[in-house]
């Protein structure tokens, strides 16, 4: 019986150990890919609620940095008086730099959506191991889970940077309404981007050592494949209404 | 009768009857992955808790006799309220409802277990750990002290800067993770294990509505938890979420809140409903009138639970438009409400009706659920809300809700499936006394306090002035309170006692229409020995009175693909085989959950450390037991499954 | 007004269903929700009718339905097997319109009614400043520049629009009598109006806070005076006044004192102003204490621990109370005016810095301590002895010397003796 990681389930079901008489399913679907989607569910409406605590909190912080654009009238100062202009470190007519660079993030955004696409090569090589045409280093699900991984941390590193830089520029999760919600939410959303990238690596490196191969890992891959695209497209919806949208 | 067939069950220690050549002693429970006796530890846990939560409510209740009460301080009466709210919603009734998820949904659905076994071993012990971590502070004097709402900013640092909020946060944390997993599991059982035949709209009503209920679980934590980060962060790592002086806007937490407590209301009382839903037709020799309507309606009240989280903020200001629709959103939740309440007693209309205490306790719910809904009614319209809300009246109509909705719902749920969970009825006798006890107790306690709250008593205060006018109403509610709890003994007795000494249930206790009742009781490891091919809702009486389900769509077996050579046509089981005769695979018992919810609960609890001022200690307890964690995880994941 | 047949059927419903409820009208239930003191609680009053008629309707005919069928159908031996009915398709869409039916006539009132009260208040109305504190009440009257605690002066028969706002955790407003409740949110500020009835001429009402708040949550309550508009006017002509001790002890206090704010002007100590001109022997209207109703007057139970001899009350002494609080000498072991704002007097603080309440015209107050207390001699000495002891967590620190703080875990050892508290009771007593 396999013991690898790539039977990391609790489920009855899809265990090759059991060969022929695999459980019988409702749906016919294996237990983990219905788990994984009410999970997902679950996850969205985490991200939902954080990216509204986002929204709520935008523009109440009562000093600077701010996110954007930030023209220094008093009627823009939450507090509305002269202490909250002051607090902010700039004269009445100042216009404030804003602190998130969309360039640099649209880099990142466009690694880690390159990404996603990199992990449906990964399955699909996956899905056709041994398959003529697929035993090419650049079809096989080798390259594109280290790809996939290699993307991932990419962006991680791009998200070090940006915190580095914020933090650099007087921007803590201690500084303001935005400095908290702000590192809240996209430190949630490297957590998630850090624990796919492990779980990636994970496959690679049983990948490396017995192949990726047959019905239960192409069900293993699909459920990190999902989990992964979920990351992404959270993420797209962060970039759109964080740094986008003013 | 086929009893028969059915050997006395072998009462043994560990607190129940397995008499299938099944280990039991105490390793067997703390390794156990069996979604029956997981069932089982949920329901003596939490009803350990009930009775905790009991106490307290009965030292509040003394305190309140009469005026200018003394026998607690004000400290100390906030941390039994705040404990008595926390530990009734999430350490009692909600791990009630997990018993029966745990032990029926397999049952009633034909599977042979969920579809996680140790997932489900993991959710049991987060939840024993967690509602330790939670309770134990009380005895310290160091409970949670800010409401079972816990109203940012008053649970900051700023104003709480004890531990006594650390504990809550933390705790309410770890019982969410507990909550989720659980959720995830049943949802996958019910959507994937069902046994051949059994369409979605032939399952029983309480499995349905055990299904909305997931549904509300996975969609509604992650409000909460995302509001207790926020705080956690602001308690222990600086951030601003809740901080007056950043300009934060306490009314964050209020909503992320109620997003979340409104559907946990739901949470609470669909089991329930679920519960009566079974009772009603069997001691009343009918099918359940309007089976699809009272699915329909059941789907609706949890969709309609997302949209009217802020009837619980009407007196915060939020501008009469946001107030109007709230109010008509809460409105439209009474008609599905009413369509069950009707289609309850349709089914009870022209059957012949036994009274057992199971019976009982479900009419009383019926009955009880109705006041609660009728007062509902009354604050959902913002102008007399604002009358009510923070008073006492508030407190009459959620305790005719969760006492007597759920409790009374899964109190008949108890007294209906004890002989399934152990093959012995509950004493009738001392469960009649039982009964009326709670029914008069519950309405002599909580009766009086619409009246105490209409003449102007607020909520949550550990004293009030002589002279008020509210001094008979609440030294009735006193009464009341006594009333119950001698109730609670006589359960109590009950319960120990007809363990050993019950008389002997058959397989099909009380002649009931589904499928857990054609297997023996107490059940054998594997369920169903063979997996029974289901024809229509009501498969034991198709078997057994196809005169009650020959007006109701069937399906010929071999109408259905049946792709599991295990499956059979519907039969009652009165064989008693051990699994691996039968050759069934059973999922090996395992420590590992336990070790892993306990980590998990350790790594949460190093938190705390940081506001004694141990910081190093902290992390080392919070790091060890994380890494603890993953690497029990780990080894878990990768040992197999059977 | 006519009472339609409909109308009179809903109020004979609520006679039987709540018989309780028309005796909360009289004097047995002082704090009832059902008295027809403002417009907003009349408006209140009768939504809540009507939601009660369909309630009790529904109530009746759920319950007989229930309790028949109990009866009606209980199994009989040897009867036959009931004929299976799964359901009926016609019924059931009958009872989804029923909740349908009950629900509409409920709906539409209470639109109405949430767009008429949570209108903006009239323009003439008076404005009211209300600030929730850990645990009392501070009431601001913006246009007569009066600052009080715990107790509420309105004018019957004029609109009040209170502004309501809170200087720390989240509290709720409440005088059950009078109208419904509104919250104080930190960082946010509400609005809520009503016009207590012009028929309430001299009337008090007890309020609560009626949001959890913290250990002393049940501690935070206040009082609501009601008078004629004359009244009310006298009353906030005189609390604008600053501080009034008793001429004779002024003109002998005035010399120490003017040298004492000398002295520490320079510690950016804000100087007081000129002592306050003799006060008019003529004092502004109070509530007349013989006319207040029983449930007005606390019946807090004064805890044992705090002994004091009520004895030494009778040679307290005004002006030397008056030296004790407002002598920058004594600020080490009578640190009072660090939180408390007395108009006219040595100023530490401004208004808005008081973490306690104004004294200002603290002996005509008739409660202190967030409603908890009657203010006469015996339970102020108390109060100062130890306050700690008599409302669980109030930031009133303990000065009787020797006795022990549970605020600061400790004896007090810079404290005041029994007799300086005499003086202190005496000096607040006269600030009428």
């Amino acid at each position: 019986m396999a013991t690898a990681v790539a039977h990391a389930s609790d489920g009855h079901a899809g265990d090759s150990g059991h060969g022929e008489h695999a459980h019988y399913t409702t749906t016919g679907l294996e237990h983990r890919k219905i788990a994984i989607w009410a999970f997902i569910g679950s996850e969205c409406m985490l991200f939902a609620s954080l990216i509204s605590t986002y929204l709520i909190y935008k523009g109440r912080s009562k000093v600077g940095p701010m996110p954007h654009e930030f023209s220094c009238k008093v009627s823009n100062v939450v507090a509305s008086t002269a202490d909250g202009v002051a607090a902010l470190g700039c004269a009445a007519a100042d216009v404030m730099k804003p602190i998130l660079d969309i360039p640099v993030t649209s880099q990142s955004t466009f690694v880690l959506l390159m990404s996603s696409l990199a992990m449906v090569l990964a399955l699909e090589g996956v899905e056709n191991h041994g398959k003529p045409g697929y035993d090419r280093w650049f079809k096989g699900s080798k390259f594109w889970l280290a790809m996939t991984a290699l993307m991932g941390a990419a962006f991680l590193g791009y998200q070090a940077y940006e915190f580095t830089a914020f933090v650099h520029e007087g921007l803590t999760i201690k500084t303001n309404l935005f400095g908290s919600s702000f590192f809240t939410l996209t430190g949630f959303h490297g957590a998630h981007v850090s624990a796919g990238v492990l779980w990636l690596l994970t496959l690679l490196a049983i990948d490396m050592k017995r192949g990726l191969k047959g019905k239960n890992d192409v069900l293993v891959v699909d459920i990190c494949a999902l989990y992964w695209h979920f990351v992404d497209v959270v993420w797209i919806a962060i970039f759109t209404l964080i740094y986008l949208i003013q | 009768m086929a009893t028969t067939a059915a050997p006395a069950p072998i009462g043994t220690h560990a607190g129940a009857s397995y008499g299938h050549g099944e280990p039991t002693g105490i390793w067997s429970w703390l390794t156990t992955v069996d979604h029956k006796r997981i069932g089982t530890l949920y329901l003596w846990t939490a009803l350990t808790f009930f009775l905790v939560g009991g106490i307290e409510a009965l030292i509040m209740r003394m305190q309140l006799m009469g005026p200018n009460g003394q026998l607690v301080s004000a400290e100390v009466f906030n941390q039994l309220f705040t404990m008595h709210g926390t530990t009734m919603v999430f350490l009692a009734i909600m791990p009630l409802s997990a018993a029966f998820f745990n032990y029926l949904i397999p049952l009633q659905i034909g599977a042979r277990d969920v579809a996680f076994p140790r997932l489900n071993a993991f959710s049991y012990w987060v939840y024993l750990f967690g509602g330790i971590f939670m309770t134990v502070p009380i005895f310290f004097s160091a409970a949670p002290n800010a409401g079972w709402f816990g109203y940012a900013p008053l649970t900051t640092m700023q104003f709480s800067g004890g531990l006594n909020i650390d504990f809550w946060v933390i705790g309410l944390q770890i019982l969410g993770i507990s909550s989720l997993a659980a959720a995830f599991n049943f949802i996958t059982t019910i959507i994937n294990m069902r046994a051949p035949g059994m369409t979605l709209m032939r399952m029983p009503i309480f499995t349905w509505m055990s299904f909305v209920v997931q549904f509300l679980l996975i969609l509604a934590f992650p409000a909460i938890t995302v509001a207790l980060v926020f705080l956690l962060f602001d308690r222990f790592f600086g951030t601003q979420f809740y901080e007056l002086a950043a300009g934060a806007d306490p009314l964050l937490w209020q909503h992320l809140f109620w997003v979340f407590g409104h559907p946990e209301v739901y949470i609470l009382i669909l089991p329930a409903f679920g519960l009566a839903s079974e009772i009603l037709p069997t001691f009343s020799k009918k099918p359940l009138f309007g089976y699809n309507v009272m699915v329909y309606s059941g789907i609706m009240i949890g969709f309609l639970g997302f949209g009217v989280w802020a009837h619980h903020m009407f007196a915060v200001g939020m501008g009469a438009t946001a107030d109007t629709i709230f109010a008509m959103a809460t409105l439209l939740i009474g008609i599905p409400t009413g369509v069950k309440i009707f289609n309850w007693i349709a089914t009870m209309w022209g059957g012949q009706l036994r009274f057992v205490t199971a019976m009982k306790f479900a009419v009383a719910m019926v009955a009880l659920f109705t006041i609660g809904g009728i007062s509902g009614v009354m604050h959902a319209s913002p102008p007399t809300d604002l009358q009510q809300t923070d008073t006492y009246f508030i407190v009459a109509h959620f305790h005719y809700v969760l006492f007597g909705g759920s409790i009374m719902g899964i109190m008949g749920g108890i007294y209906f499936y004890f002989p399934k969970m152990t093959g012995r009825y509950l004493s009738e006798k001392l469960g009649s006394l039982h009964f009326w006890f709670f029914f008069i107790g519950m309405n002599v306690t909580f009766f009086p306090m619409h009246y105490s709250g209409m003449l102007g008593m607020p909520r949550r205060i550990y004293t009030y002035d002589a002279g008020q006018g509210w001094d008979q109403f609440n030294w009735w509610s006193t009464i009341g309170t006594i009333l119950m709890f001698v109730g609670a003994i006589f359960f109590i007795i009950n319960f120990f006692k007809s363990r050993k000494a019950g008389a002997i249930a058959p397989n099909d206790a009380w002649g009931a229409g589904t499928l857990e009742w054609s297997i023996p009781s107490p059940p054998p490891d594997y369920n169903f020995a063979q997996l029974p091919v289901v024809t229509s809702r009501y498969p034991l009486w198709d078997l057994k009175h196809p005169e009650m389900t020959a007006d109701i769509a069937h399906s010929a077996p071999d109408e259905m693909t049946i792709t599991d050579s295990h499956a059979v046509p519907m039969h009652e089981e009165t064989e008693y085989k051990t699994a691996k005769e039968l050759g069934i695979p059973m999922p090996f018992p395992t420590i590992k959950p336990l070790f892993a919810a306990l980590f998990l609960v350790v790594m949460f609890s190093g938190l705390i450390f940081i506001h004694v001022g141990m910081f190093a200690l902290a992390m080392t307890i919070t790091i060890g037991g994380a890494a603890l964690f993953v690497g029990t995880l780990y080894g878990w994941l990768t040992s197999p499954l059977e | 007004m006519k009472r339609t047949p409909r109308r009179r059927l809903a109020s004979a419903l609520v006679v039987a269903a709540a018989g309780l409820t028309l005796a909360a009208c009289g004097q047995e239930y002082p704090n009832s929700t059902f008295l027809h003191n403002s417009e907003i609680n009349t408006d209140i009053i009768a939504l809540w009718d009507r939601i009660l008629f369909m309630g009790t309707l529904v109530f009746i005919v759920v319950e007989a339905l229930l309790i028949f069928t109990i009866f009606r159908f209980r199994a009989k031996p040897g009867a036959p097997m009931p004929k299976q009915v799964h359901g009926n398709h016609t019924l059931e869409i009958v009872w989804t319109l029923i909740p349908v039916l009950i629900l509409i006539p409920i709906a539409v009132p209470t639109v109405k009614t949430i767009f008429k009260t949570q209108a903006p208040a009239v323009s003439d109305a008076l404005q009211v400043e209300v600030y929730g504190h850990q645990w009392w009440w501070e009431f601001r009257y913006p246009e007569y520049g009066v600052t009080t605690a715990n107790e509420l002066y309105l004018p019957a028969g004029r609109t009040v629009n209170f502004t309501l706002r809170t200087v720390d955790v989240i509290h709720s407003f409440w005088a059950p009598g009078l109208a419904g409740k509104r919250d104080l949110i930190s960082n946010k500020t509400n609005h809520m109006w009503y016009t207590p009835d012009a028929k309430l001429v001299e009337s008090a009402f007890n309020g609560f806070c009626t949001e959890y708040c913290g250990e002393s949550h049940a501690n935070m309550r206040f009082r609501v005076f009601t008078t004629t508009p004359e009244n009310f006017e006298s009353w906030a002509a005189h609390q604008n006044g600053p501080a009034a001790l008793s001429p004779g002890a002024m003109a002998a206090q005035a010399a120490a004192d003017s040298a004492t704010v000398r002295a520490v002007s320079r510690a950016s100590v804000v100087p007081a102003p000129a002592p306050a001109p003799a006060p008019t022997m003529n004092a502004g209207y109070v509530f007349p204490a013989d006319k207040l109703p029983a449930h007005t007057v606390p019946k807090t139970p004064i805890p044992a621990r705090i002994t004091f001899d009520d004895n030494l009350l009778a040679q307290g002494d005004a002006s030397r109370g008056h030296d004790l609080m407002t002598n920058l000498a004594n600020l080490g072991k009578a640190p009072c005016m660090t939180c408390h704002v007395i108009r006219g007097e040595m100023a530490l603080i401004t208004d808005a810095q008081a973490t306690g309440p104004s004294l200002t015209h603290f002996g005509s107050r008739h409660t202190f301590g967030g409603g908890l207390f009657p203010t006469n001699a015996s339970n102020l000495a108390r109060w100062v002895k130890n306050a700690q002891i008599m409302k669980p967590g109030t930031t009133m620190n303990t000065f009787g010397i020797g006795e022990y703080s549970p605020l600061m875990k400790g004896n007090v050892t810079a404290g005041l003796s029994d007799a300086e508290i005499a003086d202190i009771v005496a000096y607040l007593l006269s600030l009428k």
